[in-house]
């Protein structure tokens, strides 16, 4: 059976095909930009199908040749981060008018509330770089300060108002389940030029504030083969599970098995001929490979004093948000083409004012500092920065304003078939309480893209 | 947009259809010598529904040119002021020709911009097909098998039965001959794995290879069959179409237990349940009239589903996705269809347009369990499952509860008795009043806590009179006016008490009864007794305690002592002239003649509950029984079923599929699509039907996909490749005859599994070698027309429980709640909501179960598992994936359940074979291992590697004795740590080994 791609063939049935396009990242041109190299001739056929995936050559001129994708989970309030909207100043207080909330539903953590009041921006904003965008200075202002490398995304919505199936739809394309994630259509779409990482890397971290559940289709393969799915890296022992051999084998012991091994199975390969033993026989090497190339990667302490500052004080602290940015530079250095960030704890309602401070002091600098890393490094025109999360804040008040719960709930238009892109690469109507009349009393995910506008292809 | 889609189109589909495509033509043309017509359903209908049936198919919204090419009247009928799309014979005159060989691209079809254009070779197929008569055929799947003849073929030792029949047919025509059968070591290890998912034990092994049976093979398989193991290997495939866990999936992924269900499963395999009972009891058990626990247990198939408990979920949205789950497995699984297609539109490709999604989703609708779900065990409808032991015990208890409940009946006192205790009570007659003095007050006094506070003397408690006007202890008396038969407040330091004195004027020596409440510790003294004391923490009420006060004649002394704990503090007091409650009392003050009934009824009632010795000892006894009763009802194992609602909902077809968009104007009932065939006339028109519509032997799809997943398990692939979709894109059945008449067979037999699974077993196709030739690669390189007998991995499962099958760590219970063997940390926090769940890894034998039993959490299962392709199980899987990966070979060696079993089997075999070579362990684990010894290359290269590794270990002691440390398991005594380690290195190799990881 060496036919892992035909197998997963097999599995697709129509439906599949079909949802494939028309979500997922059809829309985002993700495909477009990303692309291998040149084909090489000497590869066999499976090696090959590793190295480029299914698609081979597609038929889009490539622009990126990675993507790190961060990950905010439990629902970042965009209107306290980038989506500046003074015009509620005038709404403070005041019931939501009908023509801003569009009849859209409301989750059931505020549908019993009587009383709708929206709620004045509570930080301060103000103009960055030389496209004057505006951004919250007060939480942000080391991304204030790349703005001019980023786009910001704030039509991207969700029909979901709970976290799991929002999560699960911006991370797959649908939020019912069994579909593969987007990682796992790029792994497979496109392969992965590095022969001793996986193409599809994964880390999470925790923030102070309330943690929403992650679930592992989030990177899974759905009807894909399992290979194609996400690796989670982790931040504490072993970086891949099972990575390191057992207490009381080393490397040379490591080395005499896998020789044994491979050479029963080079004389059962001349015995059967199955051609699915050659593949075990490399894939025991590259396991192997695997095992150094992979602490080589997470040896993070090795990086200067300088970068270390760069992406601030948490740098050196595995397990934090900082160190998995420093961890995806390295990755993408090494050319892992999909790389996933976690960052939890942006599940805020009654208690946002405060735990916001608390995320944003979390990503703030370590993630303008990865914009500025691979800049620096010549990789930020070939690299596709991506942040966002499953959905933002509604601009009413969860409770009433006389108490101090000024909380914000989750709430999303009703746009059914995946992400529309649109560029808001200078700011939009501010005066309008919303960018769209249909992101309305709530929102969208933003997403902050590292590319200039003029280098993503809408549709 | 359309450039992406169809990025994603092309490849796959174009790969599979494609590879198969070209075959299937060379089959024609090779045995054609294109005079024979070419077959509709085998060649042209394939090419339509990839290139056509988007725009002229089925689904009416997006049909073009009111053109409909995939039923035959839109093909041959009239079409706008055309006589036909097709006319047979005419390939020049029919538009369909015309119209794929247009040079104008305004009119060529498929139109260019749907990046679907035919090859010149599928346009020449078609032309040829209509020239040729167009003969038609309705989609093969939706007609009804007929049982073919057997081909007539020359006798041979390679046609066991008459599955060979079908498959040489097949291969002559192909140019291909069968394989030789495989060697016994190969066949015995084959069949172990394929039935019982474990290996062949050495004893095993000797006994097949020295039977000389001519019948041995058969016999083998029946002992397989027969085996408890084959249940559990069944039970694991089946799980995965089940999408069985212990968790709920969605928000929280909390804790469930659905475990029962799955040894329903287990078991039904073990009885050989026939397929079509399987299929009504899983689908409708709860329906069958009378039904049983069991069978009501077997309904929980479509309870195993995902559910949500997130707060701000909307019911009626997850309740939708609840029943469009179920039509999704019910379909995939029963019917081989993709009926979920058909949930937002019309099916693009097959006959099931959303109306009929919807009369199908009808049967589910009614179900009661609701969109919110717990995060917490099991949610209504539920059964309680009794094992043998509760139920002996409930037995017990309620024959006990029985018996006493006779006896407080026949034991109650006569009415005799009850006078003779009014007579003797003193206080029958009226006793005039004691008169009390005023309340006095010493405190509070501090302690340091509240039992110091209780115990302490902080004056003379037991002093026979009292002196108000001398201090008590440190503190002065002060009159207080508290009032009696009130509680009273005393505001009290946290962790104090206070004394409350007065004097009480008998004018005889009597007894009265004291009524006492406190907040919170009392203690009562009279005349410097104590009479009782109760340290409490208590909000104050009264009757809370009673107390009997003995009055001598004159002036008495009543101290009472209250402790504050913390907070409220206070007390009660009353004098009470008995201690009967007030209407007791009353009633035996009055004279026998005067009681009327009421009187009567109230002195019984209270000698009963209070003063019969016998009755209270008894009724002690039932509540000690009640109680343990309740204790093993709440421990009673549930399990989730299906339950329809008494008043049932309506139907509507949901718009787009949108929970919330019903279209009011038209109830939808239950039904089923028009292309298959009717519901049995007597069907009751609820699931209960619907599985006896699906079971009807008429029925063309059930049987046929039932057989092609067996077909599968056994032979790597389906008969039909596409084993979730038998519609008009699906594959064409490699053979379709064979499948054909296995499916027939099937329902002749009375849906017999086992008997179908003998006869693929025992098939000279099935004891094929699985050597590769030359030629089978270049001819048929995926092995659809099975020149061969296919060589797969085994699955992630197999492969753990021959790893501890081996090391003889394998704990062989069968069934019961899933356990929690070993797992890296931090599996689940890290993904959990809240970040604080933590996996609760278990001990002991726990660990050492097969590993269909690991708990399955789905949001975060067993990373080893995952690795080796196990399905999450958050939906429907009914075929694996098998890949190749070099994290697979991380967990084979270096995952401590592996590391653990090599160095337990390596222990095994130092100690039960103390005197034998390096050479003879090594036979005897390949034995185990691969169902044959070493040959000399594995010999050679396994002792040069032990050698080494010995030398190596024996310089590094404490290198041997850390691996010899993996695992729970207890290590031996008195055994070398340098051999272990170096024999486990050995064992873990072998572990390793293609041959192991592979079913050949």
């Amino acid at each position: 059976m060496d036919l892992p791609i035909l197998n997963g063939h097999d599995l697709l049935n129509r439906r599949q095909m079909i949802s494939l396009g028309a979500r997922g990242f059809g829309a985002l041109g993700l495909a477009s930009i990303l692309s291998p190299e040149i084909l090489q001739g000497s590869m066999n056929p499976s090696e090959k199908r590793d190295r480029f995936g299914l698609l081979e050559n597609p038929h889009f001129k490539p622009r990126a040749k990675r993507v790190i994708y961060i990950f905010f989970s439990g629902g970042p309030s965009h209107i306290d981060m980038f989506d500046y909207k003074p015009a509620m100043r005038k709404l403070h207080g005041m019931e939501l008018p009908d023509s801003i909330r569009n009849g859209q539903r409301l989750t059931g953590m505020t549908s019993g509330q009587s009383s709708f009041p929206c709620v004045a921006p509570m930080f301060e904003f103000k103009r960055f770089g030389q496209m004057g965008t505006w951004v919250n200075s007060d939480l942000l202002p080391h991304i204030g300060s790349i703005v001019d490398d980023i786009s910001i995304i704030k039509t991207v919505n969700t029909e979901a108002i709970n976290h799991d199936p929002a999560i699960t739809f911006i991370n797959t394309g649908t939020q019912q389940l069994g579909h593969p994630s987007l990682g796992a259509w790029l792994n497979y779409g496109l392969g992965s030029p590095n022969r001793n990482l996986p193409g599809y890397i994964v880390m999470i971290s925790k923030g102070r504030g309330q943690v929403q559940a992650l679930y592992s289709r989030l990177w899974g393969s759905g009807f894909l083969p399992s290979k194609y799915q996400g690796v989670k890296f982790r931040s504490a022992g072993e970086p891949v599970l099972f990575l390191s051999d057992p207490a009381g084998i080393d490397r040379s012991s490591r080395r005499a098995m896998l020789d044994a091994v491979a050479e029963i199975n080079r004389s059962k390969f001349q015995e059967v001929g199955d051609p699915e033993i050659e593949t075990r026989i490399a894939q025991y090497e590259m396991a192997f490979r695997m095992q150094t190339s992979v602490p080589d990667l997470t040896d993070v302490a090795s990086e200067p004093e300088s970068i270390h500052s760069l992406y601030g004080p948490d740098a050196k602290k595995p397990g934090t948000f900082a160190y998995n940015c420093i961890l995806a530079r390295r990755m993408a250095e090494r050319g892992v083409p999909f790389i996933q960030l976690f960052h939890r704890g942006w599940d805020q309602h009654g208690n946002l004012p405060s735990l916001i401070r608390n995320q944003c002091q979390d990503i703030d600098q370590p993630a303008a500092a990865l914009v500025r890393d691979l800049k620096l490094r010549g990789m930020l025109d070939d690299t596709l920065v991506i942040c966002g999360g499953e959905f933002g804040r509604t601009i009413y008040s969860q409770g009433s304003l006389t108490s101090d719960n000024h909380g914000r709930d989750i709430m999303v238009d009703a746009s059914p078939c995946g992400w529309r892109v649109g560029v808001c690469a200078k700011g939009m109507n501010m005066e309008k309480p919303t960018t769209s009349p249909t992101t309305s009393c709530a929102t969208q995910c933003i997403s902050a893209i590292s590319m200039q506008p003029s280098s993503i292809s809408s549709e | 947009m359309i450039e992406n889609h169809n990025l994603f189109r092309m490849g796959p589909v174009r790969l599979v259809f494609g590879s198969l495509w070209i075959f299937v033509l060379l089959a024609n043309l090779n045995s054609a010598s294109s005079a024979e017509p070419v077959s509709y359903n085998d060649v042209i209908r394939p090419i339509l529904a990839d290139h056509c049936f988007q725009c002229h198919g089925p689904d009416e919204k997006t049909r073009k040119a009111d053109l409909r090419l995939d039923q035959k009247e839109g093909l041959f009928g009239a079409h706008g002021s055309r006589e036909a799309t097709v006319i047979p014979g005419d390939a020049q005159g029919s538009e369909l020709v015309l119209r794929i060989f247009h040079d104008d691209p305004e009119d060529i079809m498929p139109p260019p911009e749907t990046k679907k254009p035919l090859t010149d070779s599928q346009k020449s197929i078609i032309r040829q097909w209509v020239q040729s008569g167009a003969p038609y055929q309705d989609h093969w799947a939706f007609m009804t098998p007929a049982k073919p003849t057997l081909p007539n073929l020359v006798a041979s030792p390679f046609l066991q039965n008459p599955i060979d029949h079908f498959i040489a047919e097949k291969l002559e025509e192909l140019g291909l001959s069968p394989s030789q059968e495989a060697d016994r070591s190969t066949l015995i290890r084959r069949a172990y794995f394929d039935l019982t998912g474990l290996p062949p034990t050495p004893q095993a092994v000797e006994r097949f290879l020295n039977d000389s049976d001519p019948r041995a093979y058969e016999a083998l398989i029946d002992e397989l069959l027969a085996s408890e193991r084959f249940g559990e290997r069944m039970t694991l495939a089946w799980m995965d179409a089940a999408r069985y866990g212990d968790s709920s999936v969605f928000h929280a992924d909390g804790v469930r237990h659905m475990w029962p269900w799955r040894d329903w499963v287990i078991q039904a395999h073990n009885n050989n349940m026939p397929f079509d009972q399987f299929t009504v009891e899983q689908l409708a058990g709860d329906l069958i009239p009378n039904a049983t626990t069991s069978q009501k247990i077997a309904s929980g198939f479509n309870r195993n589903h995902g559910t949500t408990d997130e707060g701000g979920a909307i019911d009626e949205e997850y309740r939708v996705e609840y029943i469009v789950d179920r039509v999704k497995t019910t379909s995939n699984v029963w019917l081989g269809l993709s009926m979920e297609c058909s949930q937002c539109h019309d099916h693009k490709y097959d006959p099931i347009s959303q109306k009929e999604y919807y009369q199908f989703y009808a049967y589910f609708n009614v179900a009661s369990d609701p969109g919110m779900q717990t995060r917490n065990g099991n949610t209504a409808p539920l059964v309680q499952i009794f094992s043998e032991s509760q139920t002996e015990q409930l037995q017990g208890i309620r024959s006990r509860m029985a018996t006493v409940q006779k006896s407080l009946q026949d034991r109650e006192p006569d009415a005799e008795t009850v006078s003779a205790w009014v007579n003797s009570l003193a206080d029958k007659e009226p006793k005039p009043r004691p008169g009390l003095g005023p309340w006095y007050q010493a405190g509070p006094y501090s302690a340091a806590n509240q039992t110091e506070a209780f115990n302490k003397r902080f004056g003379a408690e037991k002093s026979a009179s009292i002196d108000t006007s001398k201090p008590f202890g440190q503190q002065p008396w002060t009159q207080k006016d508290y009032a009696d038969a009130t509680p009273v407040n005393l505001e009290l330091p946290d962790n104090s008490a206070v004394y409350l004195h007065r004097t009480i004027q008998s004018l005889s020596q009597s007894q009265w009864t004291a009524s006492l409440g406190s907040d919170d510790g009392i203690k009562l003294f009279l005349n410097g007794k104590e009479i009782m004391g109760t340290n409490n923490s208590r909000a104050v009420g009264p009757d809370q305690d009673k107390a009997l006060l003995d009055l001598v004649e004159g002036t008495n002394h009543l101290l009472l002592k209250i402790v504050n704990g913390g907070g409220n503090s206070g007390f009660y007091f009353d004098l009470r002239e008995s201690p009967l409650p007030e209407n007791v009392l009353a009633a035996v003050q009055k004279s026998p003649t005067e009681w009327n009934q009421d009187d009567r009824k109230v002195i019984r009632s209270y000698y009963l509950d209070n003063i019969w010795e016998e009755g209270k000892s008894l009724r002690d006894q039932l509540r000690t029984l009640q109680s343990d009763e309740k204790s093993i009802m709440d421990s009673v194992v549930t399990s989730m079923v299906m339950g329809d609602q008494d008043s049932p909902r309506k139907t509507y077809v949901l718009d787009r599929g949108h929970y919330a968009s019903p279209k009011l104007e038209e109830e939808i009932l239950p039904g089923v699509p028009a292309a298959l065939p009717a519901l049995p006339m007597d069907a009751p028109a609820n699931r209960l039907g619907l599985a006896q519509w699906l079971v009807d032997p008429a029925h063309p799809l059930t049987a046929r996909v039932a057989v092609n997943r067996y077909w599968m398990m056994f032979f790597g692939d389906g008969l039909v490749s596409t084993v979730a979709d038998f519609g008009t894109r699906g594959a064409i059945p490699s053979n379709q005859k064979l499948l054909d008449w296995l499916a027939v067979d099937f329902v002749e037999s009375g849906w017999n599994v086992k008997r179908l699974i003998r006869l693929m077993l025992t098939s000279g196709t099935y004891r094929q070698s699985s050597h590769v030739a030359n030629h089978h690669r270049e001819l048929d390189p995926e092995n659809r027309y099975y020149a061969r007998s296919p060589r797969f991995r085994l699955e992630g499962e197999f492969i753990r429980d021959n790893a501890l099958a081996l090391s003889g760590l394998l704990n062989d219970k069968i069934g019961g709640p899933s356990v929690n063997p070993y797992q890296p940390p931090r599996i689940w926090n890290e993904v959990s909501l809240d970040g604080n769940l933590f996996y609760k890894r278990d001990d002991g034998e726990k660990l050492y179960r097969r590993t269909m039993y690991t708990y399955w959490k789905r949001s975060a299962p067993n990373p080893s598992m995952i690795t080796f392709d196990a399905p999450t199980r958050e939906k429907c899987v009914i075929q694996r994936q098998r890949t190749n990966t070099p994290l697979q070979a991380l967990v084979t060696m270096n995952d401590v359940t592996f590391v653990e079993a090599a160095r337990v089997w390596a222990q095994n075999l130092i100690l039960s074979m103390p005197d034998a070579s390096f050479r003879e362990r090594l036979d005897h684990a390949f034995v185990m291992s691969t169902a044959r010894p070493a040959d000399e290359l594995r010999q050679n290269l396994l002792e040069d590697l032990y050698q080494s590794q010995l030398a190596h270990f024996q310089t590094h002691l404490t290198s041997a004795e850390e691996l010899i440390k993996a695992g729970e398991y207890p290590l031996a005594k008195d055994i070398d740590p340098a051999e272990l380690a170096a024999w486990t290195i050995i064992t873990s190799t072998i572990l390793n080994l293609d041959e192991v990881l592979t079913r050949d």
